[in-house]
């Protein structure tokens, strides 16, 4: 039976494989329903706003710089990129560390008919995703560039030929990202040190990229770009292979830099490249997989091994140990947390930075402290929003909690200490970062010492009422829906709750802040603030975060032993 | 020991009472088994008397301290093993133990030996200082099972324990909870090993549909322990004649198959042929 491949087990494999994922076709409630409407109505907004990025792009490139060519190459080189990218991370995944391999293994199904049944599904993930990723791009770039009908078509073949090409780099690529993550899966510090790098630099050249379209915008008002950039993207762009062959193919004919014969021959070299992807993902998938899988079964409980004392601690030390470890020692929850407390001063900044060219650009530099309150609670918000998941991180643990000898609010007030000392050290090394740029030369002096220490004061008070709120929406509604190595499966709704609260916080703090320091406020004689005078502004802010502060330490510690004690597990 | 009073509990959004009007007391010294089928209640139980669920009405008292009203003196005098061995698998057994440890505030020499003494007892001296989430089903058990005793509780409460547990584990638990019991202590525990219970309990009581339906001693009873099987078919309702005494006879009896009669090529010596392996049988 091994080693052959009935198509009839691969279909069985296949239809259980989509069963265990988006559940069974039953009813389900209207609450489920009317969530699952809102998570699609998030999704379309999200993707109208890419959409419009990219028409605001698309126009850049096209109707005012004339680059055709080089926008299309630009847009497969980076969807082509990103596509594999996601391919490699969705083959990792479920080809390599899905947990069902171990449970089909026991089947009487071969590794080849596994293989088989989850590459079906990877592909068609992938299909989907270089849709989603490219044709808006494409169509948006048709409708700028007024191509005719006959292009639409020729997207939707390039389209597909990238899909077989990503998902054909993904394959390659999986088998060494499972053997990195092998190695430094159980290296805790090095996978943050590495995380923090990885989302700060990549965070950075995001900023840097749109910063630098901006100050072009803001230079040129006719030509976008000047002539020597030009002529480095027609240089760059033109030798960008071969992510140019599928520019080529699209518009090498209209562009008239092709004829038929040429376009045939950019047809077969990319045929060439995919085939040779192919043949070459197909070599090693099907030599590695099996192979990869079982170490996986095997070794992959191999586990940390670390020698400690029987020494005895205090039960709070203990608990913040405990916690710390257990945030630490998970790639999830470290980046979710650690990483992100870690980068914030260095995404603040940046994106400061950001904020602040473009807005001294057109409404001038009295909006500094109010761009700078609202990039700061949004990071905060993000940092915290880990928060909202106290309880149901306990997993099947949770019970452990309930028995435990030490009352409910000693166990969550260490929690509280925790999150609140690494988030409170997070904005004190943000506002340091930004006071000792933004109060000298280095800055301009944007902000002034009043302003800088006033923003701090209430962020570190914000982010100790967000935090209590987010544990005390967590212990509302708490969801121990765990994995099998008792992680959360995904950010439940809390972590939504917490972000929509943050970012609200944020726009309304920076809205008041931005909006009184560019027009003067009196009430009667009384002038409460103008520009460079935000004292009453900043008081009056500070009064309002610590009502904030006083709802949520109450929301979370009165009636905690009762509200604690109903939690069902 | 332990005094359960009048125990009601429903679930939240459910018409069913999950245990009701439930009572009995634990003695000092004494081995207590709790029996029910599946859905019976006894869960249900266990976790209210450890404090994991509310309840609604009833009381209950662990060495005289009542686990609503001074529930970490409660706590403190009880160690609990899960049925589900959930443990924080990314701390070591050895930090997950000392963890535990910090909690009920025991001293580093008391701990310091017991985990010895316990590492040794359930061959977990070269994995204490490993990831739990690398231990197996049998480890992360005695893992619990160590962390429940680290502060030598007056009452051991085990919700199924020997589940997954090798024999030499199964007998050395056995052994640690008639050490605990000979000191003075209680332990209180619900499995559906009814002859592990015959043996080894004083007194058992069997719980059907959220009601105990029936205490009685086992310890000094012979007819008790002669009729436990039958009691427990008849209380949960499962009692067939026909069907129990089929399962009395294979509680005596060898159960194992007749082996098909067998090809003698298969036994022959040189072994090449052997259907079991797969091999078609040669035609003679």
């Amino acid at each position: 039976m091994k080693g052959d491949i009935s198509l009839t087990r691969v279909k069985t494999l296949f239809k259980l494989d989509l069963k265990s994922r988006f559940g069974t076709t039953h009813k389900r409630g209207v609450k489920y329903r009317i969530s699952q409407g809102l998570n699609a109505l998030f999704f379309v907004a999200v993707y109208f706003v890419l959409i419009l990025g990219m028409y605001f792009l698309a126009n850049i490139f096209v109707e005012r710089s004339k680059m055709l060519f080089e926008f299309l190459t630009l847009i497969s080189l980076a969807t082509i990129v990103l596509a594999s990218a996601i391919a490699t991370g969705n083959i990792v995944k479920n080809l390599y560390q899905n947990g069902d391999n171990e449970m089909l293994l026991r089947f009487p199904v071969s590794g080849k008919e596994i293989l088989l049944a989850k590459s079906i599904y990877c592909f068609l993930h992938n299909l989907i995703v270089c849709v989603l990723l490219m044709l808006p791009l494409y169509v948006t770039f048709g409708a700028v560039s007024k191509a005719p009908v006959g292009d639409y078509f020729a997207y939707v073949g390039v389209i597909f030929l990238s899909s077989l090409a990503t998902f054909a780099v993904g394959n390659i690529l999986a088998v060494p990202a499972v053997k990195l993550i092998n190695i430094f899966k159980n290296k805790f510090v090095v996978v943050l040190v590495l995380t923090i790098i990885i989302v700060c630099g990549i965070f950075v050249i995001y900023l840097l990229a749109l910063s630098n379209i901006l100050t072009y915008l803001r230079d040129s008002r006719q030509d976008i770009f000047s002539p020597e950039m030009i002529a480095k993207y027609k240089a760059f762009f033109g030798g960008a292979y071969p992510f140019r062959w599928y520019a080529d193919l699209l518009s090498g004919r209209r562009l008239g830099s092709l004829n038929a014969g040429g376009l045939a021959l950019r047809f077969f070299y990319i045929f060439l490249m995919t085939a040779a992807l192919l043949a070459g993902a197909y070599f090693i998938t099907s030599r590695a997989y099996y192979k990869t899988i079982l170490y996986g079964v095997e070794r992959g409980k191999t586990s940390v091994s670390r020698k400690t004392k029987d020494k005895r601690t205090s039960v709070v030390r203990a608990l913040l140990t405990k916690e710390f470890y257990l945030i630490l020692r998970s790639f999830n929850y470290s980046f979710e947390y650690l990483a992100m407390a870690c980068a914030a001063p260095i995404m603040v900044f940046f994106c400061n930075r950001l904020a602040a060219t473009m807005g001294t650009d057109t409404v001038g530099g009295a909006i500094m402290p109010g761009i700078t309150i609202m990039v700061i609670i949004i990071f905060i918000t993000v940092t915290v929003s880990f928060a909202s998941t106290c309880i149901s991180r306990e997993g099947n643990c949770f019970y452990m909690t309930k028995v435990m000898p030490v009352s409910f609010k000693t166990q969550i007030l260490s929690k509280f200490l925790l999150y609140s000392v690494v988030a409170t050290l997070s904005v004190a090394l943000t506002c340091l970062v930004t006071g000792i740029v933004y109060t000298t030369d280095v800055g301009e002096k944007a902000l002034s010492a009043v302003d800088m220490a006033a923003i701090w004061g209430i962020s570190e008070i914000l982010v100790i009422s967000l935090t209590s709120l987010s544990m005390a929406v967590d212990i509302k509604w708490p969801t121990f829906n765990v994995s099998g190595d008792g992680e959360l499966v995904s950010a439940n709704k809390n972590v939504a709750i917490m972000l929509i609260a943050g970012f609200f916080f944020a726009i309304v703090f920076g809205a008041v802040v931005m909006v009184t320091n560019f027009l003067p406020l009196t009430i009667g004689d009384w002038m409460v603030s103008s520009r460079g005078n935000l004292g009453n502004i900043y008081l009056l802010l500070t009064l309002v975060s610590l009502l904030l502060l006083a709802g949520s330490l109450s929301a979370l510690f009165v009636n905690l032993d009762k509200r604690y004690n109903k939690i069902m597990w | 020991m332990l005094k359960v009073e009048h125990l009601k509990k429903i679930y939240p959004k459910s018409d069913r009472v999950a245990v009701d009007d439930i009572s009995f007391e634990l003695r000092p010294g004494e081995i207590f088994g709790f029996l029910g089928q599946n859905g019976a209640g006894k869960s249900t139980t266990i976790k209210c008397l450890t404090g994991i669920l509310p309840f609604d009405s009833g009381k209950i008292e662990i060495c005289g301290y009542d686990i609503v009203k001074e529930p970490i003196k409660a706590k403190m005098n009880m160690g609990y093993v899960p049925d589900n061995h959930s443990v924080y698998e990314k701390l070591t057994g050895r930090e997950y133990v000392n963890f535990v440890a910090d909690l009920y505030n025991v001293p580093t020499d008391l701990r310091r030996e017991r985990i010895e003494r316990f590492a040794e007892l359930f061959k977990l001296q070269a994995a204490m200082d490993r990831q739990i989430a690398g231990y197996s089903h049998g480890m992360k058990q005695k893992i619990c099972i160590m962390a429940a005793l680290i502060h030598d509780p007056k009452l051991w409460v085990l919700d199924e324990p020997m589940m997954g547990l090798d024999p030499q584990s199964t007998a050395e638990i056995i052994a640690h909870m008639r050490e605990h019991c000979a000191n003075g202590n209680t332990v209180f525990f619900s499995s559906h090993n009814l002859d592990l219970v015959k043996k080894l309990c004083h007194r058992v009581a069997i719980v059907n549909d959220g009601h105990l339906v029936d205490l009685f001693d086992l310890a000094g009873n012979e007819a008790n322990k002669a009729n436990l099987e039958e009691k427990f078919f008849r209380i949960t309702g499962t009692y067939d004649r026909r069907l129990f005494e089929d399962y009395a006879a294979q509680e005596s009896a060898d159960m194992r198959p007749d082996l098909p009669l067998e090809e003698e090529s298969a036994h022959s010596d040189d072994g090449v042929s052997n259907p079991i392996d797969g091999d078609k049988p040669t035609e003679e």
